[in-house]
Formats: C-alpha cells, sequence, structure tokens
C-alpha cells in the first residue's frame, strides 16, 4: 500500500514522474477525505441510520482501494461517478428489493419496539380515578408548584415536583372560589405566584414527563386547569410477547408473522408492525388464480403498446427528418414548431387531449361523431382507446426521434449515396439498404431504451384515461388501456391503504420480465450492426 | 520546488489540523437514547434530528413551541392565529404549509422518523389510516364537542374513539336552474318525469339538445346520494362507526337504484361522454337543467348569472338522498415530543369559536363550529347545511380504499352501457370483497 508502488508506468498523458510533492499530495487528500468521511460515518452511526453509515464506510473503502492499487488507479476519475451510481441508483434498488420480503405498508410502516412504545403512551382515565382542578404557581427562583383541588370545597393539595400526593397536608390554604395569588409551603420565602395564563403551557412542558403522585396513580395535566390520575393503557409483557388492554381487559398476543398484535377472538390492535414475510408477497401475486384472465390481456397489450409506440414515433420522426433535413425557407422555424409536443409537459398535454377527445366538448371527439353521424365516445370504446392512446403517444414521442434521427443522418457518408444511385439504385432502394441500416446501428439502443420506457409509461395511461374503460366481469379491476404497471399499481395501491412490500414485489417481477424481453432485443441489435457493417 | 515544497507542507499542517478537530466531534454528539432500530427498515429521512423544538426565546422561561403542517387552504388563517397563541399561552406556533396531495405522505414517513408536525390538519378521510398506522392519538374532547356539528364529530371517529377536531364541513347539493325548474323536485321519479319533458324534442345534434338532470358518468362520489335515495349503502352504518365486513355494493336499494340509472341512460335522457367540466359546463349555459355539485362550484355558477336554487337531493325510499360529509379538521401525531400539550392546545385554543372564524373567513365553507353557523349569513351555505342535514361521513376505515376502484367501474360500465347493471355491481361487490380480505389477511 505504499505510494511509491504507485508507477506511472500505466498512467498515459499524466505527469511524468512522481515526485515527493505528488505523493505528500495524494496521501493528504486521502487523510482528508478519511478525515470528512469518518466524520459522516460516526454522526450517521450516533443518530442511529447504521445502514446508511455501513455503505458510506463501504464506499470510502473502494475509492481508497481504487486510487491506491496500481491496477485500478487510471479508475480514478471514475470512482465518483461510480459512488453516486451505487448511492442513488443501486441502494434504492437493493432497499426496494428488501421491502418486497416484507409486510411494509399501511398497518405495519413502523418497527415492533416502536409500536409498544406508542402503544403504552397511550393513557385512559379509569373508572374510579380521580380528576383534579388545579393551579400552577412559580415562586422568583423558577420552581414549579401545583395546586390541586379535588373537589370544590375540599381541601386542597400542594405539590412540588418529585413529591407525591400527601396524606397529611402540609401548606393548608383555605380555598374561596378562585385559587389564590400567592400561596407559601412550609413557611419558606419566595412565596409562589400565581402564573398569568400566557405562561401556564410553558410551565406544563417543563412539567412533562415529571409525574405527581404515587407510582400507580399518577397525576397528569389533561387540561388547562384539568388534571387526572391518568392510567397506561397497554403493558406489555416482554416474556410472554404479549399486551395486555387494561381499560377493556383484553390480552393480545403478538403475532410476528403477520406483524400484529391479536387477542384471542381474532381482535387486532392497531398499528401494526413491519415483519419479514419472505416471499409471501411474490407468492401472492403468481398463485392468485383469480387474476390471470385479465394479466394475460393486460400484459399482451403492454408489449404490443410498447412495440407500436415505439415504432410509430419513429417512423414519423425519421420522415420528418428526411423531410426536414433539405434545405428549405423558414426551416428554423418550423423545426422549433415541431418540438413543441416534446416540450410541454407531457402530464398537461395528456390532459388536454382528453379534453379534445370528449364526444360532446371536444374538437376531435365531437368531429369525429358528427362524421359518423353518432356520439363516438373513444373513453367507452375498449379497440379505439387503444388507438388513439397510441395517437397521443406518437404525438408525444415523435420530436425525440425527430431530433435524433436528424443528427443520425447527418453521419451517414453521401458518397455511399452516390455509388448507389450510380449503380441505378432509387429513392426507395438507397433508403432500404442504405439509410435504414446505418440508422439503426447508431439508433437501435435508443429504440430499445424507448421500448422500455414505453411498456411502463404509467403518465399516459393513467391520465388519458385511468387505464379504462372497464373489463366486464374480471375479478380485479382491469381495464381495457390498462398496462402492467397501471394495472399493478392499483393492486398495491387502492387496496386498504399503501402495500409497499406487495408493490415492490410485483415491481421486482417487472423487472425481470423487462431483462427477458431486453435481452432478446440485444440479440436484435446485434443482428442489426452486422447487416451495417456490411452495408 | 522550493515554494511548492513550502505548499505541500503547508497542506500538510492543515490536513493535521482538520484531522485533529473533526474526529473528537463526532465523540460530543450524545448517542441515540432511543431505543434501537435494529430491524426495522430505516427510512430515508437522511437528515440529522433537529435540535428539541423548544426554540431558545430570550425570556426567561423558553418557549414552548407547536408544529401544524396545513396545506394552502388553512395557511393564512393559522399564521393569524399565531400572535394570540404566543401572547395567551406562550406557544410558538410554527405553520408549515405542504402541498395538498402530499401532506398524508409525508407525515406517514416524517412523523416515525421524529421530524414530523405535533398537530397536522387533514381530511376526515384519511383517519382510518392514520389510526391504523399510529400516527395520531385519541382526544379527549369532553365538553368542546358539544360546540360542534354532531355529525361532523362523528366523521372523526374510528372504531368509536375520537382521533379529530372538525374544522369544516362539506357536502354536495342538488343544483336546479330555477327558469327551467321551478321548484325542488322531491323524487328522482319526478326528475325523470322533468328531464323526459325537457327533452322530450332533442334530436342526434348534441349541440342543440336540452337536458334535465346530467351526471358524470364515472364518478362515484357524486352519484352516491342518487344511490342512498334508493336505499343503497356503502357500508353498513353501526354505533361502531362503519362495519367493515357489510358492504352495501350488491345490496337491493343500490340495484334498484343502478337500475334506475340504467334506464335513465337508455332513454338518452343524458349524452354519452358526460364528464365533470362538460356537466358543469352544460350547467352554466342552460342546457342541463339540474346537477348534483358542492360549494366549491358557488361562486363561477353565480358568475355565470344563472338563477339557480342549492336544493335537498331528491329522494325516493327514503325521503331525501344523503350526501357524503367530508371534513378537514386538526388531529394531533402520536410520534410529537409534546403530544399531551398539543391535544390541550387544539381543544382549548384551537377549537375556540373566534379561531374556527378566522378561518371560515379565509376559507368559506361550511364550518363545524356551531356558533361560527349559527352566524352565518350565506344563502348557499345554509342551504348546503339542509341538503347535509342527513349527510354520512366519507368512510373512514382502510377498507374504503378498496371500495372505490370497483365502484367507480361499475357506474362507468352502466354509464356507458357495457354491462347491465346488476351484473356490473354484483362483480364490484365481489371483487371489493375479495381485496378486502385478501388484504386484511
Amino acid at each position: 500500500m505504499s505510494p511509491k508502488d504507485v508507477k506511472p508506468q500505466s498512467s498515459q498523458g499524466s505527469s511524468g514522474s512522481i515526485t515527493l510533492g505528488n505523493v505528500i499530495l495524494r496521501i493528504f487528500s486521502l487523510m482528508l477525505f478519511w478525515a470528512g468521511g469518518s466524520w459522516l460515518m460516526l454522526r450517521l452511526w450516533a443518530d442511529g441510520y447504521w445502514p446508511f453509515a455501513a455503505a458510506i464506510l463501504l464506499i470510502t473503502c473502494l475509492i481508497t482501494f481504487i486510487w491506491v492499487r496500481p491496477e485500478t488507479y487510471p479508475l480514478r476519475w471514475m470512482s465518483p461517478g461510480l459512488v453516486f451510481m451505487l448511492l442513488i441508483s443501486v441502494y434504492p434498488i437493493l432497499y426496494t428489493v428488501y421491502i418486497s420480503f416484507t409486510n411494509f405498508g399501511t398497518g405495519h410502516l413502523i418497527g415492533k419496539t416502536r409500536v409498544i412504545e406508542v402503544l403504552e403512551n397511550r393513557k385512559f382515565l379509569p373508572k374510579n380515578g380521580s380528576e383534579y382542578d388545579f393551579a400552577l404557581y412559580r415562586n422568583t427562583s423558577g420552581e414549579l408548584a401545583v395546586l390541586l383541588l379535588p373537589s370544590p370545597g375540599s381541601e386542597p393539595i400542594i405539590l412540588v415536583p418529585g413529591s407525591t400526593i400527601p396524606q397529611s397536608q402540609t401548606g393548608k390554604i383555605v380555598i374561596e372560589a378562585a385559587p389564590p395569588e400567592q400561596i407559601v409551603i412550609d413557611g419558606a420565602q419566595p412565596p409562589y405566584q400565581l402564573l398569568p395564563k400566557n405562561q401556564i403551557l410553558t410551565a406544563l412542558s417543563e412539567l412533562q414527563g415529571v409525574t405527581f403522585g404515587s407510582d400507580e396513580h399518577a397525576v397528569q395535566i389533561t387540561g388547562m386547569t384539568k388534571a387526572a390520575a391518568l392510567e397506561s393503557r397497554y403493558v406489555y409483557d416482554s416474556q410472554s410477547d404479549t399486551i395486555l388492554d387494561i381499560k377493556d381487559n383484553v390480552l393480545y398476543k403478538a403475532n410476528d408473522e403477520n406483524g400484529i398484535f391479536v387477542s384471542a377472538d381474532g381482535r387486532e390492535l392497531d398499528p401494526g408492525y413491519t415483519v419479514a414475510t419472505g416471499i409471501a408477497n411474490y407468492s401472492r401475486f403468481i398463485d392468485n388464480p383469480s387474476f390471470r384472465g385479465p394479466l394475460v390481456m393486460v400484459f399482451l397489450w403492454t408489449v404490443f403498446y410498447a412495440l407500436l409506440s415505439t415504432f410509430f414515433p419513429f417512423a414519423l420522426g425519421l420522415l420528418t427528418a428526411i423531410v426536414f433535413g433539405r434545405n428549405m425557407p423558414g426551416k428554423g422555424l418550423i423545426k422549433s414548431l415541431l418540438i413543441i409536443p416534446f416540450a410541454i409537459p407531457n402530464v398537461i398535454s395528456i390532459l388536454i387531449w382528453r379534453g379534445l377527445w370528449n364526444p360532446i366538448s371536444g374538437l376531435y371527439g365531437a368531429s369525429i361523431s358528427a362524421i359518423a353521424g353518432q356520439p363516438v365516445n373513444i373513453f367507452a370504446d375498449p379497440i379505439l382507446i387503444k388507438a388513439v392512446l397510441i395517437f397521443v403517444e406518437t404525438w408525444l414521442s415523435y420530436p425525440y426521434f425527430f431530433l435524433i434521427t436528424s443528427g443520425a443522418l447527418q453521419a451517414i457518408p453521401t458518397d455511399m449515396y452516390e455509388a448507389a444511385e450510380i449503380d441505378g439504385a432509387n429513392a426507395w432502394h438507397q433508403f432500404q439498404y442504405i439509410t435504414l441500416p446505418l440508422l439503426l446501428v447508431a439508433v437501435g439502443p435508443l429504440l430499445v431504451g424507448s421500448f422500455m420506457y414505453n411498456f411502463n409509461n404509467f403518465n399516459v395511461v393513467y391520465l388519458f384515461n385511468k387505464g379504462g374503460p372497464p373489463m366486464v366481469g374480471t375479478s380485479t379491476p382491469a381495464g381495457y388501456s390498462d398496462i402492467l404497471i397501471s394495472y399493478v399499481y392499483r393492486l398495491a395501491f387502492s387496496g386498504t391503504g399503501q402495500d409497499y412490500g406487495y408493490a415492490t414485489a410485483i415491481t421486482v417481477i417487472i423487472f425481470f420480465v423487462l431483462v427477458v424481453i431486453t435481452l432478446f432485443q440485444y440479440q436484435l441489435m446485434n443482428m442489426w450492426e452486422k447487416v451495417g457493417e456490411n452495408v | 520546488m522550493k515554494t511548492k515544497n513550502m505548499i505541500l507542507s503547508l497542506l500538510l499542517a492543515l490536513v493535521i489540523l482538520v484531522s485533529a478537530c473533526s474526529s473528537p466531534a463526532p465523540a460530543t454528539t450524545a448517542p441515540a437514547t432511543t431505543a434501537p432500530q435494529a430491524a426495522e427498515p430505516t427510512v430515508a429521512v437522511a437528515a440529522a434530528p433537529t435540535d428539541a423544538p423548544t426554540a431558545g426565546v430570550a425570556t426567561d422561561q423558553p418557549a414552548l413551541t407547536l408544529t401544524i403542517w396545513t396545506d394552502d387552504n388553512f395557511t393564512k388563517a393559522l399564521e393569524g392565529m399565531v400572535d394570540p397563541a404566543q401572547k395567551e399561552y406562550g406557544v410558538k406556533l410554527v405553520v408549515q404549509q405542504l402541498k395538498f396531495e402530499e401532506v398524508m405522505s409525508q407525515f406517514q414517513l416524517a412523523a416515525p422518523a421524529g421530524q414530523g408536525p405535533d398537530i397536522l390538519v387533514t381530511n376526515n378521510g384519511n383517519v382510518g389510516e392514520l389510526v391504523k398506522n399510529g400516527l395520531v392519538i385519541p382526544l379527549s374532547l369532553g365538553d368542546v364537542a358539544t360546540k360542534y356539528d354532531p355529525v361532523a364529530v362523528s366523521a372523526w371517529q374510528d372504531k368509536g374513539e375520537q382521533y379529530g377536531l372538525p374544522i369544516n364541513t362539506e357536502n354536495v347539493g342538488f343544483f336546479i336552474n330555477k327558469e327551467i325548474v321551478p321548484a325542488c323536485p322531491a323524487t328522482w321519479t319526478e326528475v325523470r318525469d322533468i328531464s323526459r319533458k325537457i327533452s322530450a324534442n332533442n334530436g342526434d345534434n348534441v349541440d342543440a339538445n336540452k337536458y334535465g338532470f346530467v351526471l358524470n358518468e364515472t364518478d362515484a362520489y357524486h352519484w352516491y346520494p342518487l344511490m342512498t335515495a334508493f336505499g343503497g349503502y356503502v357500508f353498513a352504518v353501526t354505533d361502531k362507526g362503519y362495519n367493515p365486513s357489510d358492504l352495501g355494493l350488491d345490496s337491493e336499494g343500490t340495484l334498484a337504484a343502478a337500475k334506475y340509472w340504467d334506464a335513465y341512460i337508455k332513454e338518452k335522457l343524458q349524452p354519452a361522454g358526460v364528464d365533470d367540466e362538460t356537466m358543469l359546463h352544460f350547467f352554466e349555459t342552460g342546457k342541463a337543467a339540474m346537477i348534483i355539485t358542492g360549494p366549491w362550484w358557488t361562486k363561477r355558477v353565480v358568475a355565470s348569472g344563472l338563477k339557480f336554487e342549492i336544493c335537498p337531493i331528491p329522494g325516493e325510499v327514503k325521503k331525501n338522498g344523503q350526501p357524503f360529509l367530508g371534513s378537514f379538521g386538526y388531529v394531533v401525531s402520536a410520534f410529537s415530543k409534546n403530544q399531551s400539550l398539543a391535544e390541550i392546545f387544539v381543544k382549548d385554543f384551537l377549537s375556540r369559536e373566534e379561531n374556527m372564524r378566522a378561518i371560515f373567513n379565509n376559507t368559506p365553507q361550511p364550518p363545524a363550529n356551531l356558533a361560527v353557523v349559527a352566524s352565518l349569513t350565506d344563502p348557499y351555505l345554509a342551504a348546503f347545511a339542509v341538503a347535509g342535514k342527513d349527510a354520512l361521513p366519507l368512510p373512514s376505515i382502510p377498507e374504503m380504499g378498496a371500495v372505490w376502484e370497483g365502484w367507480t367501474n361499475a357506474l362507468t360500465l352502466v354509464s356507458q352501457q357495457r354491462d347491465d347493471p346488476v351484473n356490473a355491481f354484483t362483480t364490484a361487490a365481489e371483487q371489493i370483497r375479495k381485496k378486502i380480505a385478501e388484504t386484511n389477511k
């Protein structure tokens, strides 16, 4: 690990020999880096974020390793990029996969220890519990005292923090209607002054956590002038792993499989807690036979939609690029206008399209209805909605392909076209045998990327018609324009709350499906490359 | 070279200094005293916890700080309460505004991590989920509850316990165009007869046609009053709130309402493709004589100059249809460091008439505080109150989330005439029951 091992053999084009100054600089940079990293790690550890701290440690070691080993030294400037990729891409993915093996979601948001804390904090007033009116006093030394009036006309009780409600009375005060302005306890000076209203809550916050009375019947403040001997409603017994509800006298046993406390007669105690559930989320998705019907249809439509939503924008974009590749007046202006669909946020444009296709008041909808002679509601027709959805997606995406293919077209050497013309090829042949293969080599990865993007294009599908119109008679709600992601979004999130565990499991499954499809497409791309080489 | 070495030596000294200073720093931060959260998925709220909320104020005693989260509807009114809170209670009220759709999701993540507010302004439909996640504490309102509309107060209960204090209420009403329909229809049969008369001369051209009652064909929330008028229900009401095991989407009353609606569409008393905007637009321009909508829309229809009236929902089996009652209100976070004090603050200060009035002046929704209601002069709000007399709170039980999807689909299928009403609603009920059973394992 000695810096002297870092020889300049593998460093191309960098400074010549390694001087002592360079070596010292490198050591100190590493020291600085470790100083910063350790500080961050220790702070995270102190705050309880130990997975994050472990991740930072890992990254620090990784970067040091890259910088110090001569084999990996050339990677040194890539290491920050690698780090960010680990933190921002890889860590969330791993976390998502981790969540898919738990039941994290509504009703199971927090861990067991926290749940027990929350429950133990809940208090109630037992049937024969005492309630008191009180008044707060403070003396000039800043100490607080509480005057309790158990019931009108009875003897008041005076408490200072730490004291219990005494059987005998000290500091006997005769109470008239209102609490006295000043009291003296045990004859001690200075006297305590009655607190004005605007200081009561502040004083109460000081008293918070301080209880009066004996341990079994601690008195707590319940209002601006009221106190009561509240009791903890729930008691946790770690031996038997149960919680006793004192108020209703029900015993709840912890069910660590489902993450909830359940009583013998099946009553559940809210909140539940997060537990690891193994592959339960996955088997729930896969074993559920009743949803297979719509799932197959939805999946087929998803693949079909992704294919067409890649093909049509590409074709239209290419056509536009070819047409506007020539010189013509106003070319700059027209090109800027053509980019508009890409520039407007698609959330807005999709909603506007939705309005345009309304059969009564939308321009397109009403026109088509007038032409057809009867109202044509695309939002109610299973086939038309698909066609219009592809139309909208084409409108949204073609400028992207227009831009890309413009660039790629210019990269094709023009002497090829001249050679082809000499050989007698017409425009269509030129396009088919020169332009297209070379274009596909350059644009191929982008087409694959566009396919993956449209496979999961939640925005367009959900905003346009929420995946509708609904299918008839299915066992789970599904729509005719639903793609896989919107269908499973509803499966996971329109149940009784947000089921993150289930949703992440489905995400992982979709990921694997996409991986398979993408591998397929890489084969296609290799084929295109081979064709392109032979042009 | 000599200068270079000197610079490097200075750097050496600097780095040693920095390392020496940075290393002891972590030792001075106290290690976390809360229980270790070993096995729990740590939420990625990576910010280090801020100092305790008691901000250091230059007075003798430290001021108590209470944080309240709200969406933009209530911010101004709450900010106006900061001074009185400080003067009278010595409480520093910190008002933080979040985007409407983010309030709940942020709260659910931030609260367990200790970064959440003490008090939250939210919608009563969220109570079930908040309780299920253990994020709010029960409030013992005591006498304060008597000063509020009882239906609004019950809208904030879950399993018989009170979890929130209502601020306002919201329900839909039946709008009629007085020039076409002179009096409030009493039953839905009447509504249908009136619609028949109005659309007697309708042809194929939708632009020239006139309609009676129109409704957004995919909106179950606005269709609900029609459903209840026929005796339908979503979840059966018991004295402990809604009973999630009694789903009423395939009950007799609901099916009767569905059949009525199916016949209504078949007779072309409503054109195809009516959505929210179309419905409102038709009413504004006089093409439709009756719609169901809420107080958020009153200003617009007043501005259109139409002579209109807000009626109670027509009945059929029942005397009047019952709309949903929505309500905004205060809840106290279970992860607040000043739980009981926040509760006291809500009960004693926020519930006061003048504070509720301040909110009403900023956001004119029908208030839940009876004293403010009594002093109302707006006739429209009064009309909505009449329409909402028998309103049922929007169910806040978590099972309600499973209902919307299937219910909306069933209504859409009937409105778009792609399924017969009985089959659509029976299928929906089955879907929902299965969903509830699956997620409540």
